[in-house]
């Protein structure tokens, strides 16, 4: 017994041992939190640069970079220049726990992330406790900011584009009646999204004649694609991301179906594109960020995306520029009041927290702005319609009047 | 110290479980059985956790949450995950070596399927906003760790008693185990339920730890993970687990506090942001190639003793090669 | 119900060209190589960068022009090739060095699984996550009333000769004999005076290089979907290989195309399923015929 125990507590001295070591990297604490007038703002974002999400992950890093820059060429907070700090959340729980931890020790004011929502139930929490205001770029489950005071997002529900999405379709073709559902069933967003579209059809009083699931890891859609041109509809809805609802598109189109297609908003990237080609031609999109909004910062933030990556920005780029912009416009707001460089950070987080909630945003996105919980209010959305190149490889997003 | 401690809060308690979910893996090894359906029952576990605190313990409008209800449903996700266990290994044990495996494989993924598709474990979504029932994510080391004592010192107990040893005997030499009258099927079954039932219970707690659970817990992904913290930590010893679990856990975010430290020139430090997974996996395949019998061996621990007791340097390690133990077998038996 | 048929035929074919690969190495070394799913993405992405693409906005190489372009089916073979001189490279790093040492068998598990993940990040940070497409063979065709794509068609073809080509080498060439002398019995082997390191070279290559191919076949079929595209192949194929008996080559072929028909035969409204249904059928086969659709009972020599 004399070994185990003293076996035991070595071990667990390792243990210590190594996490001491860890966390002498850096002084932690919270001495002077708003810095010297000199030093950077630092704001976290903590995405998925690795792992089977990284490509929604890196859309956000390019998104959170660009404004980065952008800010910074405009001055920063009143002349004070920000500094972005990238983690990286990989695709599960305890990653994107790790990488807001390692912001937190970093001294960031706050955070935009983590990518998926399942990730944002384990990690929001977190920010909860150290309060460090969160803002969600693309967490979209019902739930997220009602995780805590500090929790807020910029990416919308998308309730109310759905239905309008459903509306734009029998606006083409009244004649629409019979109507086909397919969605990821292990993608959260795609599965709450197709239950709003399924009630849209519902409220439209179309026939649903069939609803078919998929994964998004999934790469044949051959049996699904028959099963719904078997019931012949007129439209079908697809909920899912860019490469398996691309595909699933592209298959359909491929066995004879000629009807309508409404995508969900996890088609609104380019990304879909090379998957489907000229067969992503016509598909209606229900969009929470459309490049072609007509509004200042927008078309910035256009230009700068188009002039780095020869492409229109995609909507969670769009969105983690947002995410940045209501950090770097809250803090402006508050340095207005009161000099950041006086406050502690953890006052600093505090009030910076009141300040998102209470602030007006006009974004890349529209104009947002926040209730009381931290839900996101967005003023506009769209429906565009993808219109592919006469090659079948470029394409671009037209809003639908 | 104890400020540095709490900001390490979760990747302590993710080492631990790690070490627990390396040991669950480990005891049906002692059997000579290579299980790699621990992720299954911790997904079971975390959902019993998960409803039973979102239902019968479903805590007062003040969110208070006792401790002593986490126990419980520890308990409850310890005896459900060893019925289950019972039942399939009953099935599966009668499969030997690799086929064993790839049963429990199956089974891992059939579970994964029935979660994302079942309304009481909230499909792709999954359980969110788990009740808490300590103040800080520290606190739960009060549960952990004497669990992760607690299981080692039963490991170790085991490998000592009648029980342990028929478990070995098994491993070594299956015919010659059955001739000295060990009943073969009920010591894998045994053991391949301890394991179970050890998974079940970390799941529970971890779903509390995690405040949230869903499909993506108990993959495959998660099945090779474990089995790289038992062959990288060492497959003879119950401590070779718990350090693979540590170690190989603590690696991609030290990776990454190295990346951040800003020591390093910057091209260094985005390739090891990014690329950290690339050297995760070549330290993997050169772990394996250099380590054979893991990092911690019985032979090791020996002259460790042998080290405390006269304070003298040990001979080098020239020879980590094919030793008795571990015979070269063209069948895949363990 | 000639539909579902065609469905399922078209996925399965490219299942059976997916585990042969894997169970050509089982079938010699007793293993399972878990890097096999990262040498099918490789062998797609290499394809594709021999088509001259542009990269994408992410990765090492992000926004440039590859220089090479050469027609696809060149592109193709080299594509293939190269996963097959990639599986030689893993055989030597990974596999090697542990038979060398007589090293637990399990540990080759994990000394591949090591490669995969190197392999799937390398290919992540040179040219990020996004989708690329390969090829375009657009279209679908009718036979007797049921419609399918062109590329299915295609894949299925492919997959078929690839597998009458196996079979000849397997059966009718002298490596072929000497390949299943050392699957049978590799200690005899050696001793009847056949280099077992070459034939694990050979069957590495050969996996490696049927792994690519099948890349490069989904990939014309569905576009490259990230770096992760194949992972998910890699544990069908598990399925596949044990329901045909592992290391069974013809049995893997026929597992292959019954997973793929089984899927497709699943109704519509039991779709969420579909997933499971490769792992129940190899729970229940390995339950009442653990030697696989076609094995003979192993006699477990002591």
């Amino acid at each position: 017994m004399r070994h185990t125990a003293r076996r035991t507590a070595a071990v667990a001295a390792t243990a210590l041992f190594l996490v001491g070591c860890a966390g002498e990297e850096k002084k932690t604490g919270d001495t002077g939190g708003g810095g010297a007038s000199g030093d950077p703002i630092k704001i976290g974002v903590a995405v998925a640069k690795t792992s089977n999400v990284a490509l929604l992950g890196q859309e956000q890093v390019i998104g959170a970079e660009i404004a980065e820059k952008f800010f910074n060429d405009k001055g920063g907070v009143n002349g004070r220049k920000i500094d972005v700090i990238i983690q990286d959340t990989a695709g599960d729980e305890n990653g994107a726990i790790n990488a807001f931890n390692a912001l937190i020790r970093s001294e960031v004011v706050g955070i935009v992330g983590p990518t998926l929502s399942q990730q944002a139930f384990a990690a929001d929490p977190v920010a909860e406790a150290a309060k460090v205001p969160v803002l969600g770029p693309s967490n979209t489950a019902a739930g997220i900011p009602q995780i805590g005071k500090y929790i807020a997002r910029v990416s919308s529900p998308v309730s109310v584009v759905a239905p309008a999405a459903v509306k734009q379709a029998l606006k083409d073709n009244p004649d629409i009646k019979k109507v086909a559902v397919a969605f990821a069933q292990n993608d959260a967003f795609a599965s709450s999204e197709t239950k709003t579209f399924q009630q849209a059809v519902q409220t439209e009083k179309l026939e649903l004649v069939t609803v078919q699931t998929f994964q998004t890891t999934d790469t044949d859609f051959t049996s699904q694609a028959t099963a719904i041109n078997a019931k012949a509809p007129d439209l079908v809805i697809v909920s899912g991301l860019a490469s398996d609802g691309g595909n699933l598109v592209k298959q359909l189109r491929e066995l004879g179906y000629k009807g309508a297609l409404i995508g969900g908003n996890g088609l609104n990237t380019t990304n879909v594109f090379p998957v489907c080609g000229k067969h992503c031609d016509g598909i209606l999109i229900a969009q929470a960020y459309n490049p072609g909004y007509d509004n200042p910062v927008n078309k910035e933030f256009v230009t700068a995306y188009e002039a780095q990556q020869k492409k229109k920005p995609p909507q969670f780029s769009a969105q983690a520029f947002a995410g940045v912009q209501v950090f770097v416009e809250a803090l402006a707001a508050m340095d207005t009041k009161e000099k950041l460089s006086g406050m502690k950070l953890p006052d600093l987080r505090d009030k910076l927290n009141a300040q998102i909630i209470a602030g007006q945003y006009t974004t890349p996105l529209g104009p947002i702005s926040f209730d009381p919980e931290g839900e996101v209010k967005q003023a506009e959305f769209w429906v565009a319609r993808i219109k592919m190149g006469a090659d079948g490889k470029a394409g671009e997003f037209t809003i639908v009047p | 110290m104890l400020d540095a401690l709490r900001s390490y809060d979760a990747l302590l308690l993710q080492m631990v479980v790690a070490a627990l979910l390396a040991l669950s893996l480990y005891l049906p090894m002692m059997a000579g059985q290579l299980s790699l359906a621990s992720p299954g029952f911790y997904a079971l576990g975390g959902y019993t956790a998960a409803t039973m605190s979102k239902g019968v313990f479903a805590p007062p409008a003040d969110g208070s949450f006792p401790v002593s209800a986490l126990l419980l449903e520890m308990l409850a996700a310890g005896l459900l995950s060893a019925a289950l266990a019972v039942v399939v290994g009953a099935l599966a044990l009668r499969l030997s070596g690799i086929y064993f495996a790839l049963a429990t494989i199956a089974f891992v993924e059939i579970l994964r399927v029935l979660s994302l598709n079942l309304n009481i474990t909230g499909k792709a979504i999954g359980i969110f906003g788990i009740p808490q029932p300590f103040g800080d994510k520290l606190s739960y080391m009060w549960v952990a760790l004497p669990l992760l004592i607690g299981v080692m010192l039963f490991v170790r107990r085991l490998e000592r008693s009648r029980v342990g040893r028929s478990l070995l005997a098994v491993r070594e030499d299956q015919l010659a185990a059955a001739s000295m009258g060990i009943d073969l099927t009920r010591t894998k079954v045994l053991a391949f339920t301890l394991g179970g039932t050890l998974a079940g219970v970390v799941g529970a707690l971890d779903a509390h730890v995690l405040n949230t659970w869903n499909a993506r817990q108990g993959t495959f992904d998660r099945s090779i993970l474990l089995l790289a913290f038992v062959l990288i930590g060492g497959t003879r010893t119950y401590l070779g687990p718990v350090a693979g679990g540590l170690a190989l856990t603590y690696l991609p975010e030290w990776l990454r506090s190295r990346a951040e430290a800003g020591v390093l020139p910057s091209w260094v430090s985005t390739f090891i942001d990014e690329g950290r997974f690339i050297i995760f996996g070549v330290l993997l395949t050169v772990g394996c190639i250099f380590f054979p019998r893991g990092l911690i061996t019985p032979d090791l621990l020996k002259r460790g003793r042998r080290f405390g007791r006269r304070k003298q340097q040990p001979r080098p390690d020239v020879t980590p090669d094919a030793s008795p133990g571990t015979p070269v077998t063209r069948g895949a038996d363990a | 119900m000639l539909q579902k048929l065609l469905n399922g035929l078209a996925i399965g074919s490219v299942y059976s060209i997916f585990a042969l690969g894997y169970t050509l190495v089982f079938s010699i070394l007793r293993v399972i190589n878990f890097a096999h799913g990262a040498v099918f993405t490789v062998g797609a992405y290499l394809t594709w960068a021999l088509t001259g693409p542009q990269v994408g906005a992410n990765g090492a190489l992000a926004n440039s022009q590859l220089p090479v372009a050469l027609p696809f089916w060149l592109a193709a073979v080299l594509g293939a090739l190269g996963a097959g001189l990639l599986g030689v490279l893993i055989e030597r790093a990974a596999f090697r060095p542990l038979r060398r040492r007589g090293s637990d068998p399990l540990l080759t598990l994990v000394s591949s699984l090591g490669v995969a993940i190197a392999l799937v990040n390398v290919i992540q940070y040179l040219v990020g996550a996004e989708n690329y497409s390969l090829g375009t063979l657009g279209g679908s065709v009718s036979i007797a009333g049921a419609t399918i794509r062109r590329t299915q068609v295609a894949v299925f073809i492919v997959s078929m000769i690839m597998v009458v080509a196996l079979t000849w080498l397997m059966n009718g060439s002298r490596t072929g004999a000497a390949l299943r002398a050392v699957s049978e019995d590799a200690v005899t082997a050696q001793l009847l005076g056949i280099n077992v390191d070459r034939l694990i070279w050979v069957s590495f290559f050969l996996s490696g290089f049927l792994g690519g191919l099948a890349g490069t076949l989904i990939g014309m079929s569905v576009g490259i979907a990230g770096p992760y595209f194949g992972i998910a192949f890699g544990l069908k194929g598990l399925a596949v290989i044990v329901l045909g008996g592992l290391g069974d080559i013809p049995g893997a072929v026929v597992a292959g195309l019954l997973i793929g028909v089984a899927e497709a035969f699943v109704p519509g409204e039991y779709s969420a399923y579909k997933e499971a249904v490769a792992f129940v059928v190899l729970f229940l086969v390995l339950l009442v015929r653990p030697q696989g659709l076609l094995g003979r009972v192993q006699i477990q020599k002591v």
